[in-house]
């Protein structure tokens, strides 16, 4: 097992008070003054850059703060869940609207929340609240091809990868456990954790290796059409 | 024939049934149905003996006499939601073939189908419906995707094969759980069996795409044989295993016994029941690059028992296909082999052959669909010797496909 990579500090590149004012002036009003940036990078393991992970941040000194919850929308388009994958705080409410002319029944029997929601096409079923934190894997149980998740977090800072692989965040300094998840990745939740101190810099940066390879993705040009 | 009449009534019962449950079902939810019509024209050159539709020994659906324009098939289908768990699915056809045979059913079934629970997800299908064996024919209709002629093992489930009766399936649903495998269980019990069997000994495998209506005839009027009858009082029964790597690979597992009394004979019509059991594999894998290969395997036998006789009729067929798709366009080349043997004296019913195939499918839009298939039968078959030919053919078909389907999307 690879140990977990060290926090990599990087030197300030606009000391003083004009760097700050800089900085303010940059990240304008609402950016707490003692911010700063939050970086996580994930790589699979042939050191390639994986997009799409969500990443997710909980403050280990100060209690939690929960970020306030959304309505979100998880669309039915073509045969197919849009997008693939939200990422939400605990307490949201998720709408499903079905944008497909035909019928969807939605389901989940994962242990976060079990519910079952037959859509027809402009029949609006009320959003379904999330009031668990965890991973619930979507399906349909018409089109069996269909797959999506929704990961529910209480963490007050969260987002995924970008095609760099990248997520940052600006944070209050102090120290951070830092998770990783992505519906292909084969490792174990606690490999995935880190613990990271944002200190004296204004970022704190974190590579994240895999060491074992993704999943295949779905097969996403099959024609919906077919057996699955 | 007094069962025909018979299986006429059940016939129009099955469909009238389903059409009105799903008038029905709109009726009383308003939803829209998921419908789709479709129609296939063929442009061909063949060079193929006599067809089985015209009451030859040919090989193929065309033969020389085909040659120009054909009807491949005109399609309608229509799935209708019964309240929130049941489903009723009605796919109907009308070809233009030589046996004449009017607008028929291929398939139509009621679906009972739960939402999945703890992982596990429960199927239940009553009517005349496919076995789940065949990991070809996957596109609407019980079409190939990769070619316009089916796999020489799939064309006999076409002709002569067909789960009258009820199906259950129970599904382990690994990869919405954090696994890597699905597995999934299958038993059926069916009825109207008894002539599945009387084509392969009579005409050997086929390699077309000419799906015989549920009680249906194959072949001319006159001559033809009707695969589906009833009247030794005996259901048959499937079961079968199926395993499933995520989406890419799938593998399955049936074994098949139609349960027919062999020495059961129709008194008037003077069919005897065809006996006939087999067991089949296969195994699809597909990559995220656009690759399909399919592997099937059938092995079995049909064996008939008319007073002081005992004939038997053993075979199998297996067929190796590698598609890649490019976008739209599909390229798939398939390699076929079969063979029937028998224990009567002179060999008659024996065939044996093998066939290559190569199809170029071209999804133009989401109405419009080009093919262009070559397809080449070598086979021996005993009963050509009867007629004074050689028992050996070379068969070559060369087919344009152009389809037009429309419906709900």
């Amino acid at each position: 097992m690879r140990p977990p990579t060290r926090p990599r500090r990087i030197r300030c590149a606009t000391p003083g008070v004009g760097g700050a004012l800089a900085l303010l002036a940059t990240l304008g009003p609402a950016a707490p003054l003692l911010a700063a940036t939050l970086g996580i990078t994930v790589q699979t393991p042939d050191g390639r850059a994986l997009s799409g992970a969500v990443v997710t941040a909980r403050p280990l000194d100060t209690p939690a703060r929960r970020s306030a919850p959304v309505h979100a929308v998880m669309d039915q388009v073509n045969r197919a869940f849009a997008p693939d994958l939200l990422v939400i705080p605990v307490g949201s409410t998720v709408a499903f609207p079905n944008s497909d002319s035909v019928s969807h029944q939605i389901y989940s029997f994962s242990a976060a929340k079990r519910f079952q929601l037959p859509l027809y096409h402009g029949k609006p079923y009320p959003p379904v609240l999330f009031d668990q934190t965890g991973v619930i894997t979507l399906g349909c149980n018409i089109h069996d091809d269909m797959l999506a998740y929704l990961l529910i977090t209480d963490a007050p800072y969260f987002g995924r990868t970008d095609a760099r692989g990248a997520w940052s965040a600006d944070v209050p300094r102090g120290r951070y456990q830092v998770t990783v998840w992505h519906p292909r990745l084969r490792e174990s939740q606690t490999d995935l954790e880190r613990e990271l101190a944002v200190g004296e810099a204004d970022r704190a940066d974190l590579t994240l290796h895999l060491l074992k390879s993704l999943q295949p993705a779905p097969i996403t040009d099959r024609p919906h059409s077919w057996d699955y | 024939m007094p069962n025909l009449p018979s299986m006429q009534r059940l016939l129009r019962t099955l469909c009238l049934g389903t059409a009105m449950l799903t008038v029905l079902a709109l009726a009383t939810t308003g939803r829209a149905a998921d419908w789709q019509v479709s129609l296939d024209t063929r442009l061909l050159t063949s060079d193929a003996a006599r067809s089985f539709m015209d009451g030859g020994l040919g090989a193929t659906r065309y033969d020389r006499n085909d040659s120009g324009i054909q009807l491949g098939r005109a399609r309608f289908a229509l799935t209708a939601s019964l309240g929130e768990l049941w489903s009723a699915h009605l796919d109907a056809s009308a070809w233009d073939d030589k046996d004449r045979s009017p607008l028929g059913v291929t398939e139509a079934y009621l679906q009972f189908r739960p939402y999945p629970r703890a992982g596990y997800r429960l199927r239940l299908k009553a009517g005349a419906f496919y076995p789940p064996i065949s990991l070809e024919n996957r596109a609407a209709g019980w079409e190939s995707p990769y070619t316009l002629s089916y796999s020489a093992i799939n064309t006999w489930l076409a002709v002569e094969v067909r789960t009258l009766g009820l199906e259950g399936q129970l599904d382990w649903l690994g990869t919405r759980t954090g696994h890597d495998f699905d597995l999934g269980l299958t038993a059926g019990a069916f009825g109207w069996n008894e002539g599945a069997g009387v084509v392969l000994a009579s005409d050997g495998f086929m390699l077309h795409d000419r799906q015989t209506p549920v009680f249906g005839r194959v072949g001319p009027p006159g001559t033809g044989v009707l695969p589906f009858q009833q009247f030794d009082g005996r259901a048959g029964g499937y079961a079968g295993v199926e395993g499933r790597y995520l989406d890419r690979v799938v593998l399955r597992v049936l074994r098949y016994d139609n349960r027919a009394d062999p020495t059961s004979m129709d008194s008037v019509s003077g069919a005897i029941a065809w006996n006939t059991r087999f067991n089949s594999a296969g195994l699809r894998v597909e990559s995220g690059t656009g690759w399909t290969a399919i592997l099937q395997w059938l092995d079995g036998r049909t064996s008939i028992a008319p007073p002081g006789l005992q004939l038997v009729w053993p075979f199998r067929a297996q067929f190796a296909l590698l598609s890649k798709r490019f976008g739209r366009q599909t390229l798939s080349a398939r390699y076929d082999r079969f063979e029937v043997e028998t224990n009567v004296p002179d060999g008659d019913g024996s065939q044996r052959g093998h066939a290559f195939t190569a199809a170029w499918l071209f999804d133009a839009d989401a109405h419009w669909r080009v093919a262009l298939e070559w397809l080449r039968v070598r086979s021996y078959s005993y009963y050509r010797t009867e007629s004074g030919d050689s028992p050996r053919a070379t068969e070559t078909q060369l087919q344009l496909g152009v389809r037009y389907a429309f419906g709900p999307r």
